[in-house]
């Protein structure tokens, strides 16, 4: 690993002026679960890397009568164990629970995971289907993106080098049911092969899945397709084949392209099936 | 680069210079010479270099030195109370749970995580709690035997 200046900010803004000095050579340590190794493995050599942990205010889950705030520093863990989530929004709890290691949830958090913008990030397609926003510090003070614009391309989002994610917050939505599924090759400790959130709101229905292409992705022509519709065996069959052409998934060490784009429907059909 | 960090590292307050791209592993091993954690994977899938930082299970290999200022560390080594075993560690020994005894550390630190939040795991539980640590000689049947004895000792 090569060696870089650390630095501990203890406020958002001289976190920003830090980002500011350092024109675009800064990394930010959170849990550091994915820049250790990629320091270590030399995929990633940053001149600073700044450790956003001692920021007071961004280790906390606020639950607000409309909305929820996952702080950037929240761990995996404490938001999979989290009571209001664990009950209002179990799908997102299974996602949170199933990065990783007891160990790794420790320390890895949900913005992390989501900063990263892995293709197979467990906890994006919950946060997706949740139609959440992105809480984007910089010199014009905070903005919010839409998630499903946040990510641009494997390992890419519109996050700029002077600028720092404080959050991610959702509308509440108790009438919404959600089904996370996730495919690995083995129950623990393993990457999503393909993952997906299936949610259901009134007669509104919204996917979203990993793995599947350069983003996580929502599937919005076959949730047009589902909008307002009574869900039959047929509706379904075709659902599923509309969304298995919505993908593009590619071949991998994990599994190939077919697999993919069949598993969606599977997945797809699993949790559609449970509200006939 | 480096930093000057202060923690304590089994009960003992402790100062380091450490250079900024040290993993708080590689300190603990090389700096303190307490050698129980292991690296296995450097990527946090095998858990043997699993310690307790602030009461959470780490993989310290995931953790650089510098983040340890502040913090209380506890290591394999510091289970040993005035000569003492853990009841883990006598545990281990009683019911043969180790072979090669690599990922014996990081096993004893997981289970020590694990029993301190929830002193009475069933054996599934047991099983999920012990799942980010790999034991290559796949001795998980004894493993899982040797924490539940301790958790049938905290019901007692």
């Amino acid at each position: 690993m090569k060696t870089f200046e650390y630095l501990r900010p203890t406020s958002l803004k001289e976190a920003l002026d830090i980002l500011k000095n350092h024109d675009g050579n800064v990394s930010i340590l959170n849990g550091g679960t994915d820049l250790i190794v990629r320091m270590r493995e030399g995929h990633s050599s940053p001149e600073v890397v700044m450790d956003i942990k001692k920021i007071p205010g961004l280790d906390q889950i606020q639950v607000d009568e409309d909305r929820i705030t996952i702080g950037a520093t929240v761990l995996l863990n404490d938001l999979g164990l989290n009571e209001v989530i664990k009950t209002r929004y179990p799908y997102l709890a299974q996602a949170a629970l199933s990065v990783g290691s007891k160990q790794v949830r420790n320390r890895a958090t949900c913005i992390g995971n989501i900063c990263n913008a892995s293709p197979l990030a467990d906890t994006a397609t919950p946060l997706l289907a949740l139609n959440a926003d992105v809480h984007i510090y910089g010199e014009e003070g905070i903005k919010t993106v839409p998630l499903k614009d946040f990510f641009v391309f494997v390992r890419k989002t519109v996050l700029k080098p002077n600028e720092i994610v404080t959050g991610i917050s959702f509308k509440q939505d108790p009438e919404a049911l959600g089904i996370f599924t996730k495919m690995s090759r083995r129950k623990e400790v393993d990457l999503s092969t393909v993952c997906s959130t299936v949610m259901r709101t009134g007669t509104e229905y919204r996917i979203s899945c990993g793995a599947v292409a350069p983003t996580p992705v929502r599937l919005f022509k076959t949730e047009a397709f589902l909008s307002g519709k009574t869900l039959t065996g047929e509706v379904i069959e075709e659902a599923c084949k509309l969304a298995e052409g919505e993908v593009v998934p590619i071949s991998d060490i994990r599994a190939s392209e077919a697999y993919r784009r069949e598993m969606v429907g599977v997945m797809l059909r699993r949790a559609l099936s449970e509200w006939l | 680069m480096k930093t000057m960090i202060e923690f304590t590292l089994n009960g003992e307050v402790v100062e380091c210079l450490v250079d900024n791209q040290r993993t708080l592993l590689k300190m603990i091993r090389e700096d303190f010479d307490l050698t129980g954690a292991k690296e296995g994977c450097g990527a946090g899938e095998c858990g043997a270099c699993t310690i307790i930082v602030d009461g959470k299970a780490l993989n310290a290999c995931l953790v650089l030195a510098v983040e340890a200022d502040g913090t209380e560390i506890t290591t394999i080594e510091g289970l040993v109370v005035d000569g003492e075993l853990d009841p883990l560690q006598v545990s281990f020994i009683d019911n043969a749970a180790l072979q090669c005894g690599y990922c014996t550390p990081g096993m004893i630190m997981t289970a020590k995580a694990m029993l301190e939040e929830n002193p009475h795991p069933t054996e599934n539980e047991i099983r999920e709690g012990i799942s980010g640590n790999l034991c290559r000689c796949t001795g998980y049947k004894k493993i899982i035997e040797a924490i539940q004895v301790v958790a049938d000792q905290n019901k007692a």
